[in-house]
């Protein structure tokens, strides 16, 4: 038998009776349809990967001294390789 | 007694392949609000049913009426594709962060709906349990064979799932004493 541990759950059943979901209206997957599913996600916003960078100023001064020290750090790599 | 989606399977099953259609015209609400609720994706709850009924016609034969509800039989497929499917997004996550799609969750911060808030926030084994017992009226059998967990796991996480639901939503319960 199944006790039903609601039984006593008054506020907590009023609460989830109160969490409807709206059903939308799609049809069953005619199959073979995967690349639509690949685009929807390719498609679908995703976060900037650079805004915690863009969103300070000391932020901003290290994406533009990267490239610049990037290019310090290969040069210094290729002075140890070939002088 | 059979319900009419279980009379409607075994048509498939015979032959008809119209009674499919009536079997997604039936359960396809109860599986979407499932997963739904589960995940608050509407876009990945969409797929999930879809993929669940594409596996139905690949394996209409491997069900038994014997055995249970078709209605359970297809909460058990989608609850499998489920987990299979946030694993990989877990996964690619992990990879690559940046790629991975906003939520609407994400998207609308003014949403105020507190319950829906307090099930996501429940551990996912102790969701999918209440979920099944509260919205689609399961018996602890028919949950411990959809989610392949033992009848007695199902009722001590059942427990433990609604003292965590008012446990989060102390505040409102509070609240309701006091007016």
């Amino acid at each position: 038998m199944n006790h039903d541990p609601f039984k006593k759950e008054l506020h907590l059943r009023k609460k989830l009776d109160e969490y409807h979901v709206e059903i939308p209206d799609f049809q069953m997957k005619p199959k073979g349809k995967r690349w639509e599913r690949l685009i929807n996600f390719l498609a679908s916003p995703a976060k900037d990967p650079i805004e915690p960078l863009i969103s300070t100023a000391a932020g901003v001064a290290v994406l533009k001294l990267a490239p610049l020290m990037g290019m310090a750090a290969i040069s210094i790599i290729q002075l140890f390789f070939f002088l | 007694m059979i319900e009419r989606a279980d009379e409607l399977m075994i048509a498939y099953q015979n032959g008809d392949n119209d009674a499919l259609g009536g079997i997604y015209t039936l359960l396809k609400p109860a599986l979407y609000s499932f997963i739904y609720r589960y995940t608050r994706d509407q876009q990945l709850s969409i797929d999930i049913v879809q993929d669940t009924f594409v596996k139905l016609q690949h394996y209409k034969h491997h069900y038994h009426p014997g055995k249970g509800k078709i209605k359970s039989y297809l909460f058990q497929i989608a609850y499998r594709l489920l987990i299979d499917k946030l694993n990989r997004r877990k996964k690619w996550r992990s990879f690559m962060p940046f790629l991975a799609p906003i939520t609407k969750d994400e998207l609308n911060h003014t949403d105020r709906l507190t319950i829906r808030e307090a099930i996501v926030s429940l551990p996912g084994k102790q969701r999918a349990v209440i979920l099944l017992f509260y919205y689609h009226d399961m018996k602890h059998e028919e949950i411990a064979e959809i989610l392949s967990i033992p009848k007695g796991t199902v009722k001590s996480r059942l427990h433990t799932a609604i003292q965590s639901l008012k446990v989060e939503l102390e505040g409102d319960f509070n609240e309701s004493r006091s007016l």
